[in-house]
């Protein structure tokens, strides 16, 4: 990552973080919406930044919730996932955050029993569930950027930048 | 080059260059503090005052000593500061004095905030329950707005930046005059509103307890750098508005935005520790 794409980096983090953390909560079953999982799509624009940025994000928002130790490993999964997403890119987004949504959900299915004391089934359906709203909410507003980017795509200047 | 604002680089070259090269002012500079955090230690302690006393005047002097001698050469410094690199040179967006400059404060800001949150966790897990009994529960209302005000000035200069990439020199310094405001929103906020209602209404203060005393240290610290960004922006700002940047001279806006972004990272860690997180490892 070149110092230049810090901010990217930085925005994406606050996002999941401040997204987490900072806004209302709403829950599906045992699963919280995690508001900061609606960015996932943007992805595939902002690159290894925002895969990055999105990672440590949530092990930020982790940090500030109730949680064991073995939910920090879910920036790990995020990470991998995100990666899919990036790679996906040129093939289909969409198959991209399909293949999240799974990787996360299969994880949060294991986990919330843990964290949660909830039935394996409550807690695959509403982490499914949960996990694709999100998603999806962020692939929209993907689709919608997606088709402003052209439009707004800075002139080819050469980058000689000084001070 | 220096033809972006009319300073050809010949005209640089023949002037003394801004740069103080092989000064002793950093030696100095750095000596005096540490001389100065030795007096502030026998003060705290009230040992050997007079000594104390005079080893905390001594930094004083030497700050004083630097700002006479160097402030004279600031103006000039600002208005031929672009045309300094040679003609042709492609050095990316960031020049390798200010990228180098910029990373090794970012190193030394990672040193001392490592530091301090690892002060943090080395008395938390000390304690069985965190907060420890008694602590209060933070109403994190403003923290929420200042979390709020950070995010928006971070997307706020980049947008700026990205603008003057495109040769919008308008939108960028009206970017910037946007992020500066920001940034002095967010001191205003924690010094002026969040501190003074805990501390005068007694919820927390620095001496009640190891919670209260290392909330007081961690924002007091983060607090300081956001001040130091705010006054690095109003610098950035006024070369501005004197036209010294340009889509292929904005290196040292982005350097300002990348201490700038260092600063909300670190802030979205106390958020979460010290506003949320306060059962993770209890």
């Amino acid at each position: 990552m070149k110092l230049e794409d810090f901010g990217t980096f930085v925005i994406f983090t606050a996002l999941y973080a401040a997204g987490t953390l900072g806004l209302p909560k709403f829950s599906l079953l045992a699963y919280q919406v995690k508001v900061g999982e609606i960015p996932t799509a943007f992805v595939a624009i902002f690159g290894y930044p925002a895969v990055l940025g999105l990672t440590l994000g949530q092990f930020i928002a982790n940090l500030g919730v109730e949680a064991s130790p073995i939910a920090m490993v879910s920036p790990v999964i995020s990470f991998v996932g995100l990666l899919i997403v990036y790679q996906l890119r040129k093939v289909s987004t969409l198959a991209g955050c399909i293949a999240y949504i799974i990787l996360t959900s299969a994880w949060l299915t294991y986990l919330l029993p843990i964290t949660s004391g909830v039935s394996t089934a409550d807690a695959a359906i509403s982490a499914f569930l949960g996990q694709t709203i999100a998603v999806m909410i962020g692939y929209g507003a993907y689709l919608i950027a997606n088709r402003m980017r052209a439009t707004l795509e800075p002139p080819q200047i050469e980058q000689t930048a000084q001070h | 080059m220096g033809t972006d604002t009319g300073t050809s680089p010949t005209h640089a070259e023949d002037k003394t260059p801004e740069y103080l090269e092989h000064s002793a002012w950093p030696v100095l500079i750095a000596m005096a503090i540490g001389v100065a955090m030795v007096g502030l230690f026998l003060l705290v302690k009230g040992f050997i005052l007079p000594a104390a006393i005079l080893m905390m005047l001594s930094f004083g002097a030497v700050l004083a000593g630097f700002l006479y001698s160097d402030t004279r050469n600031w103006r000039r410094a600002v208005s031929e500061s672009p045309g300094r690199t040679p003609p042709g040179t492609n050095l990316g967006p960031f020049p390798v004095d200010i990228s180098l400059t910029i990373q090794l404060i970012i190193l030394t800001e990672i040193l001392l905030f490592g530091g301090a949150f690892a002060v943090y966790f080395a008395i938390r897990l000390q304690f069985p329950v965190w907060p420890p009994a008694g602590a209060p529960i933070l109403d994190d209302s403003i923290a929420r707005i200042q979390t709020l005000v950070l995010i928006s000035s971070s997307v706020l200069v980049e947008w700026a930046i990205w603008q003057l990439k495109r040769g919008n020199q308008r939108a960028f310094k009206y970017g910037l005059i946007g992020t500066t405001l920001l940034g002095c929103l967010f001191p205003i906020l924690q010094f002026g509103f969040e501190w003074p209602h805990l501390i005068f209404n007694k919820i927390l203060t620095p001496t009640s307890g190891f919670f209260g005393a290392t909330f007081f240290l961690l924002t007091g610290i983060h607090g300081a750098h956001v001040v130091a960004g705010v006054i690095a922006y109003t610098y950035t700002d006024i070369r501005a508005f004197m036209g010294q940047y340009s889509p292929k001279n904005y290196g040292f806006a982005e350097a300002t935005a990348t201490y700038w972004h260092f600063v909300h990272i670190i802030w979205l860690l106390l958020f979460a520790l010290l506003w949320q997180g306060s059962r993770l490892l209890g």
